[in-house]
C-alpha cells in the first residue's frame, strides 16, 4: 500500500446508479456510533481533493461518462473502492440494458481509454453494512488483516463407481 | 422553555455519553444473531443439482460446465444479495448462512467460491449428465432408481421408446 | 349483482360516454374506452369526480391481441377505489390523444411510455426522457421483442452538452455534489437572489427493472428486485408489488403475514422520516440536530435488523407470506427499544424546534398551495403539508392497516415547516402503530400454502411509503409478469417543486428541494425529465443534501 494512504484518506462518494441503501450507510458511517472521522476519512466536495473515490451502484449508462469524468478528474495515487454488490459484480441488474454491471466494466473502459487507477477495493455487502465500510477503511490503512480468499472445494463422492 | 430552550441539547448530549463503537480495535459492532452474512457450501453435502441456482435473484450462483467432466458450482460474494433464498431451496442443507460481513478486499479473485463435482458418465452413450452426487442422492432417496440411473436422459428416453416399441409393434409417425 | 351507489355512478358515467366496457373487481373498476373517448373520461374522473391521477401504463400487447394498449390509472381515495382506464392502440401507428392538458400529473408517464415502448401522443411535445443520448433511436426496451439484456455500443461523449442560453443566471445542482447522495441535476433560474424557474432532470439512476422483472426473473425474484427500486423505501415496493400480484391472483394471506408486513413497513417509515429529519436539520445547518436523529436512528436500525435480517429490511417479503417470523422475546425487544426512542425522541425534537434559527427558516418558504397541489396529485407527506386530506393506509387499508387506529396529521400551510411538522407527527403515530400491531398479533402461518398465479389476470396496489403512495400495476403471465409498473411517490412530488421554487430566496432552495424528501432511485428506475437545453456542472454553494 502506498504511503500516501496510511494517513487521512478523502473520499469522494459517486452513486452510479445505486438503490441508495449504500449511500445512506456511507452517511451513517459518518453518525455518533461509527464515526469514520476516527481514521481521518472525510467526505470531500470534489473529486480534485479527494484520495480515494467511493462507488456505489452498477454504473448506468446515463451516469458512466460522468464516473469517467470524476476519475479522471481525481489527483494520483487513486484508490477506487467499489461499495455494495452492485458495484462490484452488477449487483441484481449485472446484464439489464442500461447498466454496464459494475466495477469490472468500467475497469475495462478506463483501461481502454488510458486512465490508471492505482488501487482497487471491493467491498460486498446488500447493502454493505456501516462496520463492513469500518473494516475496509481498516484494511486499506492496514489496520486490519484480510480474512476472504477465494475457495475451491472438491464435492466428495461416496461411492467409487 | 425560554429563549435560550435550545442549550437542552447539552442535556440531551450529556445523557447519551459515548455511543460509538470500539470496533475494528474492540469486537463491538451492532450485529445482531438474526443478521444475513455471506453463505458457506459444505461440499460433503452439496450435490451439484442447481436449485440455489434456480432461485438466486442475482445470478450470484452459477453452474459452469467446464467441458472436462466437472461442473463447477460458482459462488460470487460480490454479487451475491444476502438474501439467503439458497438456503430456503436447498435439498441436502449444504448452505450454512454465517453472520460474516468482513469481506472486503484488494483482489476481486477472492470473492470466489467454486464447489467441484464430477459428472457422471452415461454407460450407454458414455455422455456426461448431472454429476456423481446427484445420482447418489437420487438412489440413496429411491433406491429403485438404481437399475436406470447410469443411463443418461436422452438415452433413459430411447430405451422407453424401444421397449413402447416392442410392445406396440411399431411406432406411428 | 349488488352494487353500490358509487359504482352506479360511474357505470352511468362510462354508460354516458358511449362505446366503453365497465366491470369492477374488489377495489378496482376497469373501463375499455375508444381513444377518441378518453380525453372527455379523463376530464370527468379527475375534475368532476375528484380522482385523483395515479399513474398511466404503457404495455405492448401484441403477443396477446395484436395492439398496443395504455391504462391510465386513477384513484378515488374517498370512495377506496382503484379505476383503471384502458385504451386499444393500433400497432402500426400507435398514436393515442395526450391528457397532459386536462390531467397535468400525467405529464411524465406519458413520456416514459412514448420513450420506452414508443407510442405516440397527439397534442403534446414529446422528447425522449428516460433513456441516455447515446441510445439509438427506434430502439424500445419495452417492447417485448427487445431482449431484456440488449446493449448498445457504449459511447462516450466527454464534457457536457450545451444548447442555447438562458437571459436568467442559472444555478445547477448536481449530478455529482457532495451534498447530493444521487446523480440528480436541478438548474435553478435566478434573478439576484430569488429563484424564478427550476429544471430538473435525472435517470442518471435508470437501470431497466420493469424490463428485468419481465424477463430475466420470476415472480418470487422480484420481490427482492422490488426491494432493491429504493434502498430506503424498499419495503413498500416489495409489500406492494407481492399485493397486486396478490391480488390478481387471489391469493389469501394469512392474517399473521400482514401483521408482520405492518410492522416492518412502520419500522422502515420511523428510519426514513428520521433520516429526512436528520438530513432537513443538516441542510439548515444545524449538525448538532443531525448527530443527534442518526444517534436516535440507529436503535431503529438494529431493530429492522432483528425483524428482518438486514439493515434495510431487504428479503423477508415473498408472495403468499414473509419468511421470518417475530418471537415473544424480539416482540419484547422492539417495544423496549421503541420506548427509549420515543422518549429520547420528544426530548430532542422540543429542543430543535425551540432553536430560533430552525424555526424560522422553515417558516413560510418553499410554498405549495392547495390548488396546485390537487392539479399535481402530490402524494405524502407534501400533499398533508398542503391540506390535502389522502393517505392510502386509511383510505385503502392494506395488510393489517384496517385492524389498528391512527390520526393522519393534516397541515394547510403547505410551507417547509407543515411537512416537517407532518413527518414528525407521523414519526409517533407510526411508533404507537408497532406497538398496537405487536399487540395485536394474530397467531398462525406466516405463509399462504398453495401459490398459484393464474395468467393475464391485472392487479393494481397501492402503498403508502413514507414519501407517498407507490401504486405497482401488475399483468400476470407464465411464471414471471407480463408487465410490471411502478410509480414511485416522488415521481409525483417532482413537478410541485417548480411551485415550490418560484419566487422564493436561493439560500431556500436546498431545503425546499429536500422538503419533498425526493428519492431519485425510486422515480429513475424509469423515468425523468428533461429540458433538453442546457447542461452544465458547477456545484452550488448552498450545499444541498438529496438523498433516497
Amino acid at each position: 500500500m502506498s504511503k500516501f494512504l496510511k494517513k487521512s484518506i478523502w473520499v469522494f462518494h459517486l452513486n452510479t446508479g445505486s438503490c441508495n441503501a449504500c449511500d445512506i450507510e456511507i452517511l451513517d458511517v459518518l453518525t455518533p456510533y461509527f464515526d469514520a472521522e476516527r481514521f481521518g476519512v472525510k467526505l470531500v466536495a470534489s473529486p480534485r481533493h479527494a484520495d480515494a473515490l467511493l462507488m456505489t451502484g452498477p454504473v448506468t449508462l446515463e451516469a458512466l461518462p460522468k464516473v469517467i469524468n470524476a476519475i479522471e478528474a481525481t489527483p494520483r495515487p487513486r484508490i477506487l473502492i467499489a461499495m455494495g454488490s452492485c458495484s462490484v459484480g452488477g449487483g441484481i441488474w449485472h446484464d439489464t440494458y442500461s447498466t454496464i454491471g459494475g466495477v469490472r466494466e468500467l475497469l475495462k473502459i478506463l483501461k481502454e481509454r488510458e486512465i490508471e487507477v492505482d488501487h482497487v477495493y471491493y467491498i460486498p455487502g446488500c447493502p454493505i453494512r456501516p462496520e463492513a465500510i469500518i473494516y475496509a477503511i481498516g484494511l486499506i490503512k492496514g489496520l486490519v488483516e484480510k480474512k476472504i480468499s477465494s475457495k475451491v472445494k472438491k464435492a466428495v463422492r461416496r461411492t467409487s463407481g | 422553555m425560554g429563549k435560550l430552550g435550545f442549550i437542552k441539547i447539552l442535556v440531551i448530549a450529556g445523557e447519551a455519553g459515548r455511543v460509538t463503537r470500539r470496533y475494528p480495535f474492540k469486537p463491538e459492532t451492532l450485529v445482531s444473531e438474526d443478521f444475513r452474512g455471506r453463505i458457506e457450501f459444505d461440499e460433503t453435502k452439496c450435490i451439484g443439482c442447481g436449485a440455489c441456482v434456480n432461485a438466486c435473484p442475482p445470478n450470484a450462483l452459477e453452474l459452469v460446465d467446464k467441458g472436462d467432466g466437472t461442473l463447477l458450482l460458482k459462488y460470487f460474494i460480490g454479487r451475491c444479495i444476502f438474501c439467503w433464498r439458497c438456503i430456503d431451496v436447498c435439498p441436502t442443507g449444504a448452505i450454512t448462512g454465517t453472520r460474516d460481513f468482513e469481506l472486503a478486499t484488494n483482489d476481486v479473485s477472492d470473492l470466489y467460491e467454486v464447489v467441484v463435482h464430477e459428472r457422471a458418465e452415461c454407460s450407454e452413450c458414455g455422455g456426461k449428465y448431472s454429476t456423481i452426487r446427484q445420482k447418489e442422492y437420487v438412489v440413496e432417496a429411491v433406491p429403485i432408481t438404481e437399475s436406470y440411473i447410469d443411463k443418461c436422459p436422452d438415452c433413459r428416453k430411447n430405451k422407453l421408446l424401444r421397449a413402447l416399441e416392442r410392445r406396440r409393434g411399431g411406432v406411428y409417425e | 349483482m349488488d352494487i353500490s351507489p358509487i359504482l352506479k355512478n360511474y357505470k352511468k358515467i362510462v354508460e354516458s360516454i358511449g362505446k366503453s366496457s365497465f366491470t369492477h373487481v374488489g377495489d378496482t373498476i376497469y373501463i375499455i374506452v375508444e381513444p377518441n373517448k378518453l380525453r372527455e373520461l379523463a376530464e370527468i374522473l379527475y375534475w368532476k369526480m375528484n380522482c385523483y391521477h395515479r399513474t398511466c401504463v404503457g404495455v405492448d400487447e401484441r403477443p396477446l391481441n395484436g395492439h398496443f394498449a395504455l391504462y391510465h390509472i386513477f384513484g378515488d381515495d374517498t370512495n377506496g377505489l382503484h379505476i383503471v382506464v384502458k385504451v386499444y392502440i393500433d400497432p402500426e401507428d400507435p398514436v393515442v390523444p395526450s391528457i397532459t392538458d386536462i390531467v397535468p400529473a400525467a405529464d411524465w408517464c406519458e413520456l416514459e411510455a412514448y420513450d420506452l415502448l414508443g407510442i405516440k401522443f397527439s397534442g403534446r411535445k414529446l422528447y425522449r426522457l428516460v433513456l441516455p443520448p447515446t441510445w439509438p433511436h427506434g430502439v424500445y426496451p419495452l417492447r417485448k421483442e427487445t431482449p431484456y439484456n440488449y446493449r448498445p455500443s457504449v459511447k462516450i461523449i466527454s464534457g457536457e452538452e450545451i444548447g442555447e442560453s438562458h437571459d436568467k443566471a442559472v444555478v445547477p445542482v448536481g449530478p455529482y455534489h457532495p451534498a447530493l447522495h444521487e446523480p440528480e441535476y436541478f438548474e435553478l433560474y435566478v434573478e439576484g437572489e430569488r429563484v424564478v424557474d427550476v429544471k430538473y432532470r435525472g435517470f442518471h439512476v435508470h437501470r431497466g427493472i420493469e424490463k428485468l422483472g419481465e424477463s430475466r426473473t420470476t415472480y418470487q425474484q422480484v420481490n427482492f428486485l422490488a426491494e432493491r427500486i429504493c434502498g430506503i423505501c424498499g419495503f413498500e415496493h416489495s409489500v406492494c408489488y407481492a399485493l397486486a400480484v396478490e391480488k390478481a391472483a387471489k391469493i389469501d394471506v394469512p392474517e399473521r403475514a400482514q401483521y408482520i408486513r405492518s410492522i416492518v413497513l412502520e419500522i422502515e417509515r420511523i428510519h426514513s422520516h428520521l433520516l429526512w429529519i436528520g438530513v432537513a436539520a443538516h441542510v439548515l445547518g444545524y449538525d448538532t440536530g443531525f448527530m443527534h436523529i442518526w444517534r436516535i436512528r440507529e436503535l431503529v436500525m438494529y431493530i429492522a435488523e432483528k425483524l428482518t435480517g438486514s439493515r434495510k429490511t431487504y428479503g423477508i417479503n415473498l408472495i403468499g407470506g414473509v419468511r421470518k417470523d417475530i418471537n415473544e422475546e424480539k416482540k419484547k425487544e422492539v417495544i423496549e427499544k421503541l420506548e427509549i426512542v420515543e422518549k429520547d425522541l420528544k426530548k430532542l425534537i422540543d429542543t430543535m424546534v425551540s432553536v430560533p434559527e430552525l424555526k424560522k427558516r422553515l417558516t413560510g418558504t418553499g410554498i405549495l398551495p392547495k390548488s396546485e397541489a390537487r392539479k399535481l396529485s402530490v402524494v405524502g407527506p407534501t400533499a398533508r403539508g398542503s391540506g390535502l386530506d389522502r393517505d392510502i393506509r386509511r383510505d385503502l387499508p392494506y395488510a393489517a392497516y384496517s385492524e389498528i387506529s391512527f390520526k393522519v396529521p393534516v397541515y394547510s400551510e403547505g410551507d417547509n415547516l407543515a411537512r416537517f411538522l407532518v413527518r414528525v407527527e407521523e414519526v409517533f403515530e407510526s411508533i404507537s402503530i408497532v406497538k398496537q400491531l405487536l399487540d395485536q398479533l394474530p397467531r398462525g402461518d406466516i405463509m399462504a400454502e398453495s401459490i398459484e398465479i393464474p395468467e393475464r389476470k391485472m392487479g393494481v396496489a397501492a402503498v403508502e411509503a413514507p414519501r407517498g403512495e407507490d401504486v405497482h400495476f401488475i399483468i400476470t403471465g407464465r411464471g414471471k409478469p407480463y408487465r410490471w409498473k411502478v410509480r414511485a411517490p416522488t415521481y409525483n412530488n417532482i413537478p410541485a417543486l417548480k411551485v415550490m421554487l418560484r419566487d422564493q430566496a436561493l439560500a431556500d432552495a436546498p431545503l425546499t428541494i429536500a422538503s419533498i424528501d425526493p428519492c431519485f432511485s425510486c422515480t429513475d428506475r424509469i423515468v425523468v425529465i428533461k429540458d433538453g437545453r442546457r447542461y452544465k456542472l458547477i456545484p452550488n454553494k448552498g450545499g444541498v443534501v438529496l438523498y433516497g
